[in-house]
């Protein structure tokens, strides 16, 4: 379902990902593994479209995701270190934006449902900047919930939670493996790299293994 | 998409107000400082405040629309705009649309501060004088957006915008000043034509220009 | 690595050019005919406008490569924008040294808001900002996208400067150069020759950067 092909990107003619090409299939789930810097982040803000790579392909759902028009990245989700959300908003205010510009609007009974189950009803109200770093965690989890993708990008779900967070985040990754998702997840730790992990990519030197 | 957005744009500076706010108060001590470095002789400041007034426009425009896009980074709110499955140009419109209603209420709010403190007469053509303030705001602001645009992932990006902006800018300003000055001065329409036709002539170019650039300017 | 020159076609264009120049100076100051109230003063027109006519073609270059870019996406085309912005400022720079110095005994003062000189010092200034964005804008990857956008947008602005400056002085006579179409052969030929002289120039020295910014991007990439 989505086919890489020789994606290089620099930061100030350092190179960090050099002719990256990698395939992933229906249902699969792929972690990216690497020291810091090596370029993990890079590679999924690339896919996606957050930011540019100097060359290479990317064909999601047999389009063309980098000259293609944005309906290509419709079922493609991002999930990165920063929450990606207005620090002024609400929590169900960020998420009714942000689904409603994926184009799949929500009332927000069934919002407030996945807030709850997630754990933030009680400031599903307050502006999100005043959410500690596991908060904003699994806010971002909500929206992975109710957003409808087939590929999820996901950078380190695990950073930054308490231990029935760390639960939620496992039940998750089983449910949307058992439904069949594709995801492509960036961790640190290599026993839960060979529990989700179909498959491991190693980053080095800017090169894939 | 676009109403979502513009919605979203309105909504988030309704709960901090810090676009207006900042503009405003931004707005306020250049019309002060005006005041205190131009002690002259009305008829002369009455001369000089179409000047004045776009001058300070175009300054409060730059802090309101580095403000706009500065907040976009907190949080890497951008990325959920830019990743969306949405075309960008919707993007630049909403921050020209809302950026030009930002500006416009700053002007509202600011007008009569104005003219008292540098003690000069209302236009004797309030609805003419409106009306085509309205555009010139619109001018200034399809340019700004579009600059900010490039420059807010920019490193000096709040010395960039300035310095790219204002050499930019300057048709609109000297059309500005022109149909100011031309409306305070009672000149009728067919001597300041030329003007308005030079400011419609950057909202469409800059408009079309913008929304179509942004798609590839947005990215990290 | 291959110098310029060592290239067989470079270097016959350059020996050429270079000799054109030298016939183009001289045949400025020796054969072209004194024009009565300016005396020496006018023969720098041969030189002022070439150079205003180079600087806009460049930045025009500029504004396609940008485009080019843009649909390419291909790096090739930043450095054909990248040299033609460093070349079209350089050749406005000489607009704007060259124009003051007509202009002090002629009208009697440097500086006056002429339609034309007001263009070039805008545009000037917008690419000022433009290298600065280059320079100090951050990576140089991404800078290149932000530098692609600007040229355009400089571009397009240009119609609308000249206009609005235009009628902003109508006072202000415009160059003497509008009529040169008028004037008699003696001024025209050599004028026309000099035009051409400068663009065959200008297309060599683009060539020209444009192999000198690429062996400078491969010897920082080899870093």
């Amino acid at each position: 379902m989505l086919s890489v092909s020789n994606i290089s990107k620099s930061f100030d003619r350092r190179t960090i990902l050099k002719n990256v090409s990698f395939t992933l299939n229906e249902g699969e789930t792929v972690v990216i593994m690497g020291k810091n810097g090596a370029g993990k982040s890079t590679l999924l803000r690339i896919l996606a479209r957050i930011m540019a790579c100097d060359k290479g392909e990317i064909f999601f759902l047999n389009n063309d995701l980098l000259k293609g028009s944005p309906s290509v990245r419709r079922k493609l989700l991002y999930l990165g270190h920063a929450p990606a959300m207005y620090t002024t908003l609400s929590a169900i205010e960020n998420l009714k934006l942000a689904l409603t510009l994926r184009g799949t609007p929500m009332d927000i009974s069934r919002i407030q449902d996945q807030l709850k189950y997630f754990g933030l009803s009680a400031q599903s109200d307050d502006p999100i900047s005043i959410y500690s770093q596991g908060m904003l965690q699994r806010l971002k989890l909500a929206y992975a919930e109710l957003a409808d993708w087939d590929l999820l990008l996901i950078d380190e779900p695990f950073s930054g939670l308490d231990t029935e967070g760390i639960e939620l985040v496992e039940t998750a990754l089983h449910r949307w493996k058992e439904l069949g998702k594709s995801i492509i997840m960036v961790l640190h730790s290599l026993s839960r790299a060979e529990e989700f992990g179909d498959r491991i990519l190693h980053i080095q030197n800017g090169l894939i293994e | 998409m676009f109403f979502t957005l513009l919605k979203k744009e309105l909504f988030v500076e309704f709960r901090s107000r810090e676009v207006t706010l900042s503009m405003l108060v931004f707005g306020l001590s250049i019309i002060l400082t005006f005041a205190f470095s131009s002690n002259v002789s009305p008829v002369i400041i009455a001369n000089y405040a179409p000047g004045m007034f776009w001058i300070m426009v175009l300054f409060v425009a730059v802090i309101g629309v580095h403000r706009s896009f500065s907040y976009e980074k907190e949080f890497d709110a951008f990325s959920m705009l830019i990743s969306a499955p949405i075309d960008r140009g919707f993007i630049f419109l909403s921050k020209w649309i809302s950026g030009f209603i930002f500006l416009t209420i700053m002007e509202v709010l600011i007008i009569i501060p104005f003219f008292k403190f540098l003690m000069i007469d209302f236009p004797s053509q309030p609805w003419v004088a409106m009306g085509t303030t309205l555009l010139i705001n619109c001018a200034i602001m399809a340019i700004a957006s579009l600059v900010s645009g490039i420059a807010m992932r920019a490193r000096l990006s709040e010395v960039l915008l300035p310095i790219l902006l204002f050499p930019l800018v300057s048709p609109v300003i000297i059309a500005a000043t022109k149909i100011s000055g031309s409306i305070m001065a009672g000149d009728p329409y067919i001597f300041w034509q030329i003007w308005l036709l030079i400011v419609l002539t950057v909202i469409v170019i800059f408009g079309l220009v913008g929304y179509t650039l942004f798609d590839f300017i947005t990215e990290e | 690595m291959n110098t310029f020159l060592n290239n067989k076609t470079n270097r016959l264009w350059f020996i050429l050019i270079t000799a054109m120049m030298v016939f183009n100076v001289w045949n400025v100051i020796m054969n072209t005919p004194m024009v009565p109230e300016q005396h020496w003063a006018q023969k720098i027109f041969y030189v002022h406008v070439p150079s205003a006519w180079v600087g806009f073609l460049s930045y025009f270059v500029v504004m396609i490569a940008g485009i080019m870019y843009f649909i390419k996406k291909d790096d090739q085309w930043d450095d054909v924008g990248l040299a033609a912005a460093e070349l079209g400022t350089v050749f406005m720079a000489l607009v704007l040294i060259t124009g003051p110095i007509w202009a002090t005994p002629i009208w009697g003062q440097p500086w006056i808001w002429e339609p034309r000189l007001t263009t070039t010092l805008i545009l000037f200034l917008i690419y000022i900002g433009y290298f600065m964005m280059r320079s100090f804008g951050g990576h140089v990857e991404r800078v290149k996208r932000y530098a692609a956008a600007l040229g355009i947008i400089a571009f397009v602005d240009v119609p609308i400067i000249f206009v609005s400056v235009k009628f902003w002085t109508p006072e202000i006579q415009s160059h003497p150069q509008v009529e040169m179409a008028q004037q008699p052969s003696g001024i025209l030929t050599p004028f026309l020759l000099s035009l051409g002289i400068f663009t065959l120039m200008y297309v060599l020295m683009l060539k020209y950067r444009i192999h000198v910014i690429r062996i400078n991007n491969r010897i920082s990439a080899d870093v």
